[in-house]
């Protein structure tokens, strides 16, 4: 019987695993995007009432088309000056509770608009309260 | 006359550990990469210069420039969206929810998404743009 000769030892060749992992990378390094995210955190307290029954002294802003109007004397404000006017509230000196600031929108009022009032309560310390009204299935 | 040969010495780069180190910036990569989930939807983020960056969150909620809701990447009608909302932040153990939404989009579309969003309870991370003053 022949006897079998002792075999090599088998080593796999790994020189091309290098390659792979270096087009990986460039692989990686092309798709790779890195996004920095921006915005503004928000706790939206939510609640069913009447705003005309509202408390007199609660903030409210109203928009309608692109328009804004701001407060109880319905004055018609720009973005600049609706800024102005919630930082005279002073929100911060305030008790959380009157910290509110019921916004009511029509519904042709875009997202642009809403983002920057949002963001304006948000800046001077305000809070946004979102209204439903029975029977509805949204805010006005 | 015998001419001796001068020993030329052949200059070698170890290029062994090359190899792992490309293999350690793979795993980095990786690792650290992130996904964005909703790259195949339309969005131009609304402007504000009150607006600062701020950490991703897992869940997300985003709405196209045609009133489409997707959660987490995902077509999503509003009915549904607060159910959810609320099994992904169980799952997740997290409350902030990041919400994009295209800034030509109209409030009787957007209003729905606040308030289902509010009622499950979720805190709102508005995705925007920073506008200069």
């Amino acid at each position: 019987m022949p006897l079998r000769k002792p075999r090599d030892n088998f080593e796999p060749d790994v020189t091309s695993f290098s390659d792979i992992a270096t087009l990986l990378i460039i692989f990686f390094i092309l798709t790779t995007t890195f996004v920095a995210t921006t915005g503004s955190k928000l706790e939206i307290p939510s609640g069913s009432a009447d705003p005309s029954q509202a408390d007199e002294k609660q903030v409210t802003v109203n928009l309608a088309g692109s328009r804004i109007i701001f407060g109880p004397r319905e004055q018609e404000f720009s973005i600049e000056q609706l800024r102005a006017a919630l930082l005279r509230e002073n929100f911060k000196a305030k008790d959380p509770s009157k910290r509110i600031v019921i916004v009511n929108s029509k519904p042709d009022v875009t997202y642009e608009l809403y983002y920057e009032v949002v963001m304006a309560i948000a800046s001077a310390d305000g809070v946004l309260a979102l209204i439903e009204e029975e029977g509805k299935g949204g805010p006005e | 006359m015998s001419i001796r040969r001068r020993r030329h010495l052949r200059a070698l780069i170890p290029t062994t550990s090359m190899a792992d180190l490309a293999f350690l910036l793979n795993i980095f990569f990786m690792v650290t990469s992130n996904f964005i989930k909703e790259a195949h939807v339309e969005v131009t983020p609304a402007a504000s210069p009150d607006i600062e960056p701020m950490k991703e969150t897992h869940i997300s909620v985003t709405m196209d420039r045609y009133g489409g809701l997707w959660l987490q990447g995902k077509p999503c009608p509003v009915d549904v969206l607060e159910a959810g909302v609320r099994e992904l932040m169980l799952e997740h153990s997290e409350k902030a929810v990041m919400l994009k939404i295209d800034r030509d989009v109209r409030q009787e579309k957007f209003g729905p998404v606040f308030l289902a969003l509010s009622r499950a309870g979720a805190e709102i991370a508005l995705v925007g743009q920073k506008e200069k003053e």
